[in-house]
């Protein structure tokens, strides 16, 4: 039994950090708390550490009230940012230090930490010290550091953001994969929103004061709650177009308030925005749904063309990125990078508006949930 | 305005644990006006090759010109390149207008002038309202874009810009790309981006020099390294998720080539002019690559395709990320976001035979 | 600059720094000699710069004597147990003012302690004497004379000590309670070993400081226990001037420091590049 509540929680210095969550992650769980950096994704680790102590409210993990425990008395296990790996011992010594910490026999500690080490790949290792290893390396050190205790709860730290590539994925599917996980509760924090929606069972994007919107990887890309949501997923960010709502020849059109752009709202949105008596609302359109139409290409259902002007293709490793200009509004799409677009070319856009999202204005609130 | 030669370029710490060569027989040249990337993981070289550029660093061997003159012997201040750090290195008790104007400052430029080309830097990087604050008052994006910004006040022949992506959140990190990208074009100045991040290396840069071990491993655009790459390490460094690999063996049946992985459960059709390339070569062992963006569940008019088994169905919004296993080999492909396909169920992944890489097994060198 | 003005530079460089050290050293060298000359030789109004014959027998009568050898195992043990009360205590104080600033009395608090060292060291010398007399019943004793250095070393590793620890990460700290380390079994597991450096040069200061102190010694000891600075002066105090023989006693007084900072600098430097992460 290692489920994981938090009820009320409130931590803050100046300013609420963290404001009257409430939180409940069951056992074997692996949640993905999400955000820009500096909204208190790793404070809220640091309430379930131990580390730092809430103005309000209680953790109860397994059963038990953990709010007043000291850390070292949690049955916690957690990886810092930093990796916090021991400098002055070996990979080994780093390893097998939550074993120590209990007194564990000597034969018990090799044969765990040596367990863990092969896991991770990195028995090889073991005689090293932290500064003779890679970043990669040390970063599974870290994670062998937590798995070794055999905790109630893992709480992980952007554990893989600064790794490159080919390890991260590596690391992922391991993540995926790692049976320890799936017995007890698992807090991951990260800033990567491909990497918490590839990771979560369930997502909680953080957002001013806690957690804005919790839900499966489906759910928070598919079906944002508000418009900071929407915007922290997705690469390139969303298109957001600050627009009025006209009816035209019983059509019902966005219209942008700095440009001549409209678009048409697709039918299932019009029912749901009240027949556009909202006025003002904030469009929003993810790049991956605005195209570059090609010869010969038919439109379907919702889609609609703008006329354009590139004024940036980038082309990256698997896609690219186009943005142009339209009726003086600048819109992001996504696109092939094998076909080269140049500065002040004229494309046809292809919006597929039945996938836009409507935002309230002053909350932010998706209007078409 | 120059064009920044390196000609053979050795450098070598000698220590008493022993010597380490850090930079091997390096040549670039980086035309005028050119955005070039120096790629790599950590330890390959590219920091040391960048000190030596700026003059931070001598050098053991080989030439450094900038316009066809030696640079070798020239102080960093003489040289006329301008750095941004990755720790931003700004000062603390200067507000951004001073820390913006202080390389001028240095130069004895006039106060009315100063102001004037600190406004117009802060107008293009867009932070005129923060101009009377504090670095301490600014967030890691802004602090990063003043930075930038005394680096591209001075006006240099070059500028050097050593990882200043990698403190920012993916988000912002995006958004600087873009930006980043957008300055160069209107500036038109060389470049000299250097980075571990693949991503940040392909949108900036109109060509990427990818460093492994010291050596570079090639020097090309974004089509280049992606289509042609020059050996294994280069395929598996430059794409997300990385490159399939498979050891392979050439098998020869009615005429036609096919490279079958090691435990044969793989087969492989190579594009014509490679399985020729293949037959002239002779040799038992080859090894595969195939990007996971170029196996696709859908058919689409592709004929070839490889049996495989799901592991694993991972969303990232935009997309989905398949892991496979195919015989005792793992692979990785790309799937619409869409794509349900869960755990223990076969697919087939469809290819196009053009993009079947090959390398040689032994030098890891691609055939062409 | 080109080569051949680098290359005039270091040249210029290097004839300055050994003339530098031929003045610095030669003090050394004639302590030396004079210390193995002898007392006819030493007295002559001509210096000489060699001595005439080599006076091992010196050595003996240094070490035949006992107060001598008393002298030198009296300093020893008052600089070893005030360094190794002044580093541990320093520690314990240095972490708390690092870690629990605002429990530990913050800024001020620091700067008061450091501000211990500031005023003449004269002018704490009778209240101390009293204080050790009336406790002690005299004053010509060990344990008065490594209070009193505390006085002055306490300040010193404390302020040291804090840096060193404000400087050690806390995320390894705070890693270690996680791994189930209780604060104290963390202090020593983790925290300690990172500023072992540190603590190195403090407790060489520490012990040097002892080592060579004089006018407290002067003051308070002299007859149950001496210290070599008080014996090195004995040697020239009597009807004869036995300066060959102070010269040697102050020579030998010499070898000890030379030792433990050979022992601890090799800690000094392990603990230099453990800090070497990056890359």
């Amino acid at each position: 039994m290692a489920r994981l509540e938090i009820e009320g929680l409130c931590k803050g210095w100046d300013f609420p950090v963290i404001d009257r969550m409430d939180l409940t992650v069951e056992e074997g769980e692996f949640f993905v708390v999400v955000g820009p950096s500096g909204i208190g994704k790793t404070t809220l680790l640091r309430l379930i550490a131990g580390l730092e102590v809430p103005n309000e409210g209680r953790i109860v993990l397994g059963g038990k009230d953990i709010t007043r425990l000291p850390p070292y008395k949690r049955p916690v296990a957690m990886t810092f940012e930093s990796y916090a790996l021991y400098p002055h011992l070996s990979v080994f010594e780093n390893i097998a230090s939550p074993l120590r910490a209990r007194r564990l026999p000597r034969a018990e500690v090799q044969q765990r930490v040596m367990d863990v080490a092969r896991l991770l790949k990195i028995d090889q290792l073991v005689a090293r010290r932290p500064a003779e290893i890679s970043g990669g390396q040390k970063q599974r050190t870290a994670l062998g550091r937590t798995l070794v205790a055999e905790p109630e709860a893992f709480l992980l730290d952007e554990p893989i953001s600064h790794l490159d590539a080919k390890i991260r994925h590596e690391l992922r599917a391991q993540f995926h994969t790692l049976e320890a996980l799936r017995r007890v509760s698992n807090i991951y924090v990260t800033h990567d929103y491909a990497e918490a929606l590839s990771l979560g069972d369930r997502i909680g994007v953080a957002g001013p004061g806690g957690l804005v919107q919790i839900g499966t990887a489906h759910e928070v890309f598919e079906r944002p709650e508000t418009l900071f949501v929407a915007e922290h997923m997705g690469q390139p960010s969303i298109n957001v177009l600050d627009c009025e709502l006209t009816s035209e020849n019983g059509v019902l059109f966005a219209r942008h308030l700095e440009s001549s752009l409209a678009l048409p709202v697709a039918q299932p949105h019009v029912e749901r925005l009240n027949g556009g008596n909202v006025g003002r609302v904030s469009y929003g359109i993810r790049p991956q749904y605005v195209s570059v139409m090609e010869d010969g290409e038919n439109l379907r259902g919702e889609q609609h063309v703008v006329d354009g002007t590139v004024t940036l293709f980038e082309p990256l490793g698997t896609y690219a990125i186009l943005i142009a200009e339209a009726g003086g509004a600048t819109i992001t799409a996504l696109s092939s990078p094998e076909h080269r677009y140049e500065h002040g070319e004229s494309v046809r856009l292809v919006v597929d508006t039945a996938q836009a999202f409507f935002f309230d204005r002053d909350s932010g609130k998706n209007l078409v949930l | 305005m120059a064009r920044v030669v390196l000609d053979n370029i050795n450098k070598i710490y000698r220590s008493r644990r022993g010597n380490v060569h850090a930079v091997k027989d390096f040549s670039l040249s980086v035309e005028d006006g050119e955005f070039v990337s120096l790629l790599g993981p950590s330890g390959c070289g590219k920091s040391s090759t960048l000190r030596m550029i700026v003059g931070l660093e001598s050098v053991t061997s080989g030439e450094i010109r900038f316009n066809d003159a030696v640079v070798n012997d020239l102080e960093p201040q003489h040289r006329n390149v301008a750095m941004a750090f990755e720790t931003y290195a700004l000062y603390p008790n200067f507000t951004i207008e001073e820390n913006l104007g202080f390389p001028l400052e240095v130069r004895g430029v006039s106060k009315q002038d100063r102001k004037k080309e600190v406004r117009r830097i802060a107008g293009l990087l867009q932070i005129e309202d923060v101009l009377d604050q504090k670095p301490g008052a600014l967030s890691g994006g802004q602090q990063q874009r003043v930075s930038l910004g005394r680096a591209l006040i001075r006006e240099p022949a070059a500028f050097i810009l050593d990882e200043v992506m990698s403190h920012l959140d993916a988000h912002l990190k995006f958004q600087m790309m873009i930006e980043l990208r957008r300055i160069h074009q209107s500036l038109g100045r060389t470049m000299v981006f250097v980075t571990h991040d693949q991503m940040e290396a392909l949108a900036l840069s109109d060509r990427v020099a990818v460093m492994h071990e010291g050596r570079l491993q090639q020097f090309g655009s974004r089509d280049d390294l992606y289509h042609a790459p020059n050996n294994v390490f280069v395929a598996g460094f430059i794409g997300e998720p990385p490159t399939n690999f498979f050891a392979v063996q050439p098998e020869e049946a009615d005429g036609r080539l096919t490279l079958v992985s090691d435990d044969g459960a793989t087969r492989f059709q190579p594009s014509d002019h490679r399985a020729a390339t293949i037959r002239n070569r002779g040799g038992n062992s080859f090894v595969v690559g195939i990007r996971p963006q170029n196996l696709t569940r859908v058919a689409d008019g592709l004929e070839n395709s490889i049996a495989a088994t799901v592991l694993l169905n991972e969303y990232s919004g935009e997309r989905s990320i398949l892991t496979l296993t195919s015989g005792d080999a793992r692979l990785q492909a790309v799937t619409a976001s869409g794509d349900d396909v869960g755990r223990g169920q076969e697919v087939d992944l469809f290819y196009d035979p053009d993009d079947v890489l090959v390398f040689d097994a032994e030098t890891e060198d691609l055939l062409v | 600059m080109s080569e051949r003005n680098y290359r005039l530079v270091a040249i210029l460089m290097f004839v300055f720094l050994g003339l530098w050290a031929l003045i610095s050293l030669f003090p050394y060298y004639f302590q030396f000699i004079t210390g193995f000359k002898g007392i006819e030789e030493v007295n002559r109004i001509t210096p000489t710069f060699w001595p005439d014959e080599f006076m091992w027998s010196n050595l003996d009568l240094i070490f035949s004597d006992e107060t001598n050898v008393a002298a030198l195992l009296d300093t020893l043990l008052i600089a070893s147990a005030n360094t190794a009360l002044a580093v541990f205590l320093g520690s314990l104080a240095g972490y708390a003012l690092a870690r629990f600033p605002r429990q530990a009395g913050g800024e001020n608090m620091a700067f008061w302690i450091l501000s211990n060292r500031m005023f003449p060291p004269v002018a704490i010398l009778l209240p101390m004497f009293r204080a050790f007399d009336t406790v002690f019943g005299s004053t010509d004793n060990h344990i008065s004379l490594i209070i009193l250095y505390l006085v002055f070393n306490m300040p010193l590793a404390t302020w040291l000590m804090m840096v060193f620890f404000r400087d050690a990460p806390r995320e390894l700290e705070e890693a270690a309670y996680l791994d189930g380390y209780s604060p104290l079994r963390a202090f020593f597991k983790i925290t300690l070993p990172q500023v072992v450096p540190g603590m190195m040069s403090v407790a060489l200061l520490c012990w040097i400081f002892a080592w060579n102190e004089y006018l407290f010694a002067n003051m308070l000891v002299g007859s149950n226990v001496a210290v070599n600075t008080i014996q090195t002066p004995g040697f020239v105090q009597g009807a004869q001037k036995l300066w060959n023989l102070a010269a040697l006693f102050s020579l030998i007084a010499v070898i000890p420091p030379v030792v433990l900072f050979l022992v601890l600098r090799r800690y000094m430097v392990r603990g230099l590049s453990l800090g070497v992460v990056k890359g």
